[in-house]
Parts: structure tokens; C-alpha cells; sequence
């Protein structure tokens, strides 16, 4: 009986570990996409805001994804001759999307919106990382329920004001405990029971 | 609890144990599985945003309206709101445009533009347009709208500057028309900015003309709405300093 729980307890552990390995969850992943697109160039090098792209983050459950015409808002006139950026003049002219590969894919059963994150204090890199550093991007977090569970009990833990929603350098230690609670108060986030209620993410 | 588990423990035989002891592994694989493979659950039939369709033609599951269909709250009923031109405009009365050094082809004169905000110029307009500016126009036409932005560092054609007397004395409706319609090398900015929000960047231009031109601060709001302007011009203290 003792070796069964102890071979038990050590499937169990094993069990829990591959689970939340990247082999299953996608997590560190970079993915290669249609065209080489570098994140760290456009938004670390250029400083480009990332609402330019993701343009309905702060209205619609979906970032949003640019259309061509955005991509070429420059590109028609820098870097217009480079055989890199071939598939996007593709598309422009012949009118069909870009089919980028997903990088962070969510089960349908969840629900989740961006707009009310971005709303109520959580900034971009604190679910994905500093993708201003990611030539290729990658799944930065597990996006396992015990993740998505860790901010929900403890919101006041993970956000951060209004204007630096988008800045990609802030840590979670720029502010301190007091700051913090302020902060949960005046965004009016709701407690933890109603955030961590089984319809609040699966309706 | 330990109640109920001694008595399944006093109920199972040694046989009983042993085929526990095989099931575990095999429970365990079956887990594995169900986790590598994605189920209904997962991928449920219907389309998120931006997925693949294999129904439609061009494979699009987001569709496109159909011509000739106005979504509810989308009739452009207010044309001033919408288009930044005057009603009757005088067919007598085109465009004038110069080209300038750098080959830009600019507007000199600006016969069909309001030149009175249709929305209320307050500070939140200004402070949105502000926002809204620092992410979709920052990029080219600068923190104050010098036309040096880091695209046209990078090598995009700069575009004219705010702060001349050309673009001092144009209506609002001209850079409002500019923003919507696009003009030279400038796409349309009307996928990513509202009607309103195209106002409040005009409010925010506005105010960053102010604020490298203090001096000619009252003959901008005589030409502007002049009951509106005054809280522009206070805020330009403090939003110009940000901005810079």
C-alpha cells in the first residue's frame, strides 16, 4: 500500500509537471510566420505604440489584428523593394489577408476579453511578456486556468495605473502595497469571489 | 473521510489492489491523451475573431458589410461630424495646392472645410486626442508635430510641419479631411479613429500648435470656435510639457 501511494504520489507529480510543460501548454514556442515579422523591431526599436496594430484592445474582446493597409501605412514607402515584405505587397494587391500563425490560443471555452483587462489595470507584458524583446513572439505564460485563478484571487498584486498600460518596461515592484490597494480601489475591480466564479470565465 | 477510506480498504481484496495498482498507469495515459488532443470542448464550432473559414470563398469568416447597408448607430447623418466639409460647398471654389522642397504636394487654399468644431472642444476631447495622437500620429509627424517621428527617421517621406502659417490658418475641417480621406503618403486613419476621436486629435493639433507659437495664440481662436478655445490654450501648458 505504501509503494502504491508513493508510486501515486510520484505519477501524480509527473503528471502535474508535463501538464504545465511547454510540450503541452505551447509555452517559449516561437512560432514562424508568413512574414518575418519582428515585434522587438517595431515596437522596442520604433517605439510604435502597440494599439497602432492591435487597434481595438481597448473596445472588443480580440486585440484586433492590422489589416494590410496598416502594414503598409510605411511600407509603401520604407522598405517597399524588400523581397521580405513580398507576401504583405501580396496581399495588399491581390486583397487577401495575411494568414499569420496564432500564437496564443485560447480553449473556446473560456471566455475572454481584452477590453475589460486593459480597462481595469493589467498591462500588456503582464500576460505577455516583454514582446518588445521578441523577434519571433512566444506564449509567455501557461495560459492554464491556475494562471489566469493566481490574478483573479489577487488582481491588486498584478496591476498597474492607467498610463502604463502599454509601456512595456514596468514592473510589478514600481509600486508598493498602499499604492496598489488605491489603485484596486479607484479601478473598482470587483472582489475575489465574484472574479473567480465559474461563469465570470465560462459562460 | 478516513472513515470511508478504511472501509475501502477493509473491502479491498489483494486481487482488487493489484488491478488498482494496473489501472493507475493506464489512468494516467488516458490523461496524457486527453490533454494532447484537442477536443470538441476546445475548438467548438463556431468562428473567433480572424479564424479560418473553409465555408467561404476568399476562407474569411469575418465578412464584410455588404455595399449599399448601414450598421445600427453608423448613418452618417451629420455631415460636418463626418466629413469636415461645409454643406453647399461653391463648385467656383477648388482646392489650391503648391508642391513644396521635398516633393509634398500641399493645400493652400481651403475653400470646402469647416472651420468650427461640431463637437464641444473640452479638456477630455483635448487629453483623448492627445492619447490618440501619441499612438496613430506620433509616429511620423513627431511628439509635436515637427514631422521628425521615428518613421520618417527610418526613412519615410517627411511629412509638412504643424507650425507654419499655412496649417496655422487652416480650418479644422482640413485636418480632420486629411485624417479620413488620407492625403499623399498618408493612408486614411478612419479604421482606427472615430469620427469623435479624429476631432479630438484636431483638438490636440490644435493645441500643439498653440503651444510652439504662444504668441499667436488669439488669432488662432479667432479662427477657431473662439468661445471653445480658451480651455484648449490653458491646457497647452500642461500637455505640450508631456508631449515633449
Amino acid at each position: 500500500m505504501v509503494m502504491a501511494a508513493i508510486l501515486a504520489g510520484t505519477a501524480f507529480f509527473v503528471y502535474t509537471q508535463v501538464a504545465r510543460s511547454s510540450y503541452l501548454t505551447g509555452r517559449y514556442l516561437e512560432r514562424q510566420q508568413p512574414v518575418q515579422f519582428s515585434h522587438k523591431h517595431h515596437a522596442g526599436d520604433d517605439g510604435i505604440d502597440c494599439r497602432y496594430c492591435h487597434s481595438t484592445v481597448e473596445t472588443t474582446a480580440s486585440a484586433g489584428m492590422p489589416s494590410t493597409q496598416t502594414c503598409m501605412n510605411c511600407h509603401s514607402q520604407i522598405w517597399a523593394d524588400s523581397p521580405y515584405l513580398e507576401p504583405v505587397r501580396e496581399s495588399f494587391r491581390e486583397n487577401k489577408p495575411i494568414e499569420w500563425e496564432r500564437v496564443h490560443d485560447l480553449p473556446e471555452y473560456a471566455y475572454f476579453n481584452h477590453s475589460i483587462h486593459v480597462a481595469k489595470g493589467v498591462g500588456c507584458s503582464t500576460c505577455h511578456g516583454q514582446i518588445d524583446n521578441m523577434p519571433a513572439v512566444y506564449q509567455e505564460n501557461t495560459l492554464q486556468m491556475e494562471w489566469c485563478l493566481a490574478c483573479h484571487r489577487e488582481p491588486e498584486k498584478f496591476i498597474r495605473p492607467k498610463t502604463e498600460i502599454y509601456n512595456m518596461q514596468w514592473q510589478d515592484g514600481d509600486l508598493n502595497a498602499e499604492e496598489r490597494k488605491v489603485l484596486y480601489d479607484n479601478y473598482k475591480i470587483r472582489q475575489a469571489e465574484i472574479l473567480t466564479s465559474c461563469s465570470t470565465c465560462h459562460r | 473521510m478516513s472513515m470511508s477510506k478504511s472501509r475501502v480498504e477493509s473491502r479491498e481484496s489483494r486481487a482488487g489492489r493489484r488491478a488498482l495498482f494496473c489501472l493507475l498507469p493506464s489512468a494516467f495515459c488516458l490523461l496524457f491523451i486527453g490533454c494532447g488532443v484537442r477536443s470538441d470542448m476546445q475548438d467548438q464550432p463556431r468562428y473567433d475573431a480572424y479564424e479560418k473559414s473553409e465555408f467561404f470563398s476568399d476562407n474569411r469568416a469575418s465578412r464584410n458589410i455588404p455595399e449599399g447597408t448601414v450598421a445600427r448607430g453608423h448613418l452618417k447623418e451629420n455631415k460636418a461630424l463626418h466629413t469636415g466639409k461645409i454643406d453647399n460647398p461653391n463648385a467656383n471654389l477648388q482646392v489650391e495646392t503648391a508642391t513644396d522642397a521635398t516633393g509634398n504636394t500641399l493645400v493652400s487654399s481651403f475653400p470646402n472645410d469647416i472651420d468650427e468644431f461640431p463637437v464641444p472642444v473640452t479638456m477630455e476631447l483635448v487629453n483623448r486626442g492627445q492619447d490618440r495622437y501619441n499612438i496613430y500620429c506620433i509616429v511620423c509627424h513627431g511628439p509635436v508635430g515637427n514631422g521628425d517621428g521615428m518613421i520618417v527617421r527610418r526613412g519615410f517621406p517627411q511629412p509638412p510641419t504643424y507650425h507654419d502659417d499655412r496649417l496655422r490658418n487652416a480650418p479644422v475641417g482640413h485636418f480632420f479631411d486629411v485624417m479620413t480621406n488620407g492625403w499623399g503618403k498618408m493612408n486614411s486613419y478612419a479604421d482606427k479613429l472615430s469620427a469623435v476621436d479624429r476631432w479630438a486629435v484636431v483638438a490636440y493639433i490644435r493645441t500643439l500648435q498653440i503651444s510652439q507659437n504662444p504668441s499667436g495664440t488669439t488669432a488662432m481662436n479667432a479662427n477657431t470656435a473662439a468661445n471653445t478655445m480658451p480651455p484648449v490654450g490653458t491646457s497647452n501648458s500642461n500637455t505640450s510639457g508631456g508631449a515633449r
